[in-house]
């Protein structure tokens, strides 16, 4: 990446649920086309910082730089505005459409005919189907029902309806829980393209070997803070294991080809 | 499979119905004596205009994931009311304006405020209050039929005046005005449903609610929008039942919910919400007035006509599940 300034940063991020303290600080990153993994056991912390993140919920104290100027997001709608979604497999897409219906949904395509909006399915469908051969994701028909597509499908209809409408950071929380093998294969595949596409990528996961296979970067949270930030060529399962559990933190840092390091690294190291 | 041959099958799925109403005229004209001739099929379609327009708004209704069993009573209530404001006997109040043309307008625009009104209160019980659609509007069902009873006194109001009366005695090209009017509804809001983003977000809606909101439409405002355009349309078959009848009594209408929700199942709108077309629908209220009149026809008695249409009620309902099975092993 040429832009030196992060996508998104988080200074000091903390939120407290009464007494509790669920985020005590999150320092974190996340660059133009890079793929995050945010790993940590239950009750790390991950989800709410993915809700502050998204607009879900407000921090009780800290900075978050999204796109280079300091954000504050009361509801997820703003967030959307800004930019950021959080992905999920079902609960956005209405199946009882098809593709191009769920594509616009909310932003179609009309021409006003005696002061009534006409939908232009035409010209909608074309959208689509470009949309979707850029992205590479190939389905048998636009005019199909999403009931009738296989959940990798339908994700890959979300995530490329989020990248063509301007979408920079997408959220996804566990996504391939309910995918198979093959599904999840190609879902990983996408996940690449979208960030080949320049678009930030944070994918909450409990799987190492998913984390592992996708992404560049891999933040551990562990009672809320962050337990390591490691470059995931740079890691082993076993070490990220051990800073999700609490063990020692060997491995816990890019301590290892010092050599090919880039810049977004070299700051990593200079806040740890 | 070819696309084309998958895209024949998906056409013939759709639009079972329609195929249904060929055959069973097919059927009828060949077995039944004196079924085929031009004022039967004309009187088919004058009949079917009061549960068709009543039809198309249950119709809205349903797509968008709620229900509205209140549609008869609304309607009897328009009626009553255009009986009770404009009729010259009984207990009609004859009303007269300055000019006779005044009078379908004005008669017109009253029986709609009425329908729009009781979906409003539909609609504001269920979205702002959050009571379930199907009770509010059984009470609905009930209490607008109460209503009517209480402003007739169980009397009936007779003979509107004949500026009024030519709706339901005018006829176009042979067939009756009141036919063209609910086949003109059905074109309006078939493109509405079909052709502009309200009618979209309606049937997404009706699958999801979650998604659009999340997708930033505004739900409640479909959702209300389905009220009002049922009231409202449950209204219009009033004023047209009041001059078809010229006037109105405190039964007026009674049985019609059944044949709308039958015509609108039947069409292949499911229950559920968020599927469903409105040319569908109104198939299904040709079919079933259709049977009606076969079995007229044939001198049955009439109370085998119900029996009929509740076991038509079930066979649309078990060929939905067909025709989606069918569609799983052949797309």
């Amino acid at each position: 990446m040429t832009d030196a300034q992060p996508l998104l940063k988080l200074d000091g991020i903390a939120r407290n649920f009464g007494a509790i303290e669920a985020l005590r600080g999150i320092d974190m990153h996340v660059d133009r086309g890079e793929v995050l993994a945010l790993l940590g056991d239950n009750g790390a912390g991950k989800s709410t910082l993915v809700k502050i993140i998204a607009g879900g919920l407000r921090p009780s104290a800290g900075r978050m730089l999204f796109d280079g100027a300091p954000r504050d997001f009361a509801t997820p709608a703003e967030a959307k505005a800004a930019g950021i979604e959080t992905v999920y497999q079902d609960l956005s897409l209405c199946t009882n459409a098809d593709v191009v219906a769920n594509f616009f949904m909310g932003r179609e395509i009309t021409r006003r005919v005696l002061g009534i909006p006409i939908l232009q399915e035409r010209a909608m469908e074309a959208v689509v189907a470009q949309a979707m051969a850029e992205a590479g994701t190939t389905i048998p028909s636009l005019r199909t029902n999403v009931e009738n597509l296989s959940g990798g499908q339908r994700q890959a209809i979300e995530l490329n309806r989020f990248v063509h409408w301007g979408g920079k950071l997408v959220l996804l929380d566990e996504p391939f829980a309910a995918l198979g093998v093959e599904q999840t294969r190609r879902g990983l595949a996408m996940i690449r393209q979208v960030a080949a596409r320049g678009i930030g990528v944070i994918v909450i996961t409990h799987i190492m070997a998913q984390a592992f296979a996708v992404a560049d970067r891999i933040v551990v949270i562990r009672q809320g803070r962050v337990a390591g930030d490691v470059k995931s060529n740079q890691t082993t399962p076993e070490a990220v294991i051990e800073m999700i559990t609490g063990g020692t933190l060997s491995g816990a840092g890019p301590d290892r080809d010092r050599d090919t390091h880039d810049p977004a690294s070299e700051t990593e190291e200079a806040r740890q | 499979m070819t696309p084309r041959r998958r895209a024949l099958i998906e056409f013939i799925l759709d639009n079972l119905v329609w195929l249904m109403l060929i055959v069973v005229l097919i059927v009828f004209s060949l077995t039944v004596p004196r079924f085929f001739q031009f004022g039967i099929f004309a009187n088919i379609f004058e009949q079917s205009t009061f549960v068709g327009v009543m039809a198309i708004g249950l119709a809205i209704v349903i797509i968008s994931g709620n229900l509205d069993l209140s549609v008869e009573s609304t309607a009897a209530l328009s009626a009553m009311v255009t009986g009770l404001l404009f009729a010259t006997q009984g207990i009609g109040m004859g009303i007269t304006l300055g000019a006779d043309w005044l009078l379908i307008p004005v008669s017109l625009a009253i029986a709609l405020l009425v329908g729009t009104a009781i979906g409003l209160i539909n609609g504001f019980l269920v979205i702002r209050v959050g009571m379930s659609a199907f009770i509010v509007t059984l009470a609905s069902f009930i209490w607008v039929r109460g209503l009517v009873v209480a402003i007739s006194g169980g009397r009936s109001a007779q003979s509107l005046p004949p500026a009024i009366r030519v709706i339901g005695i005018e006829t176009v090209l042979g067939i009756p005005l009141l036919a063209w009017i609910s086949v003109g509804c059905f074109v309006v809001f078939s493109v509405l449903m079909a052709r502009t983003p309200f009618g979209r977000y309606v049937i997404l809606v009706g699958g999801n609610p979650n998604a659009t909101f999340r997708a930033g439409i505004n739900n409640d405002r479909i959702l209300w929008a389905g009220f009002a355009i049922a009231g409202c349309l449950a209204g219009l078959a009033g004023w047209l039942l009041a001059i078809r009848t010229s006037g109105a009594t405190a039964n007026l209408g009674t049985g019609m919910l059944f044949n709308a929700f039958a015509a609108v199942v039947i069409g292949g709108v499911s229950l559920k919400g968020g599927i469903g077309r409105l040319p569908g629908v109104y198939a299904g209220v040709l079919l079933l007035y259709s049977i009606h009149t076969a079995i007229n026809l044939m001198g049955l008695p009439a109370h085998f006509t119900q029996m009929i249409l509740g076991g038509l009620v079930l066979a649309a309902v078990l060929l939905d599940t067909l025709k989606l099975r069918l569609r799983e092993r052949l797309l």
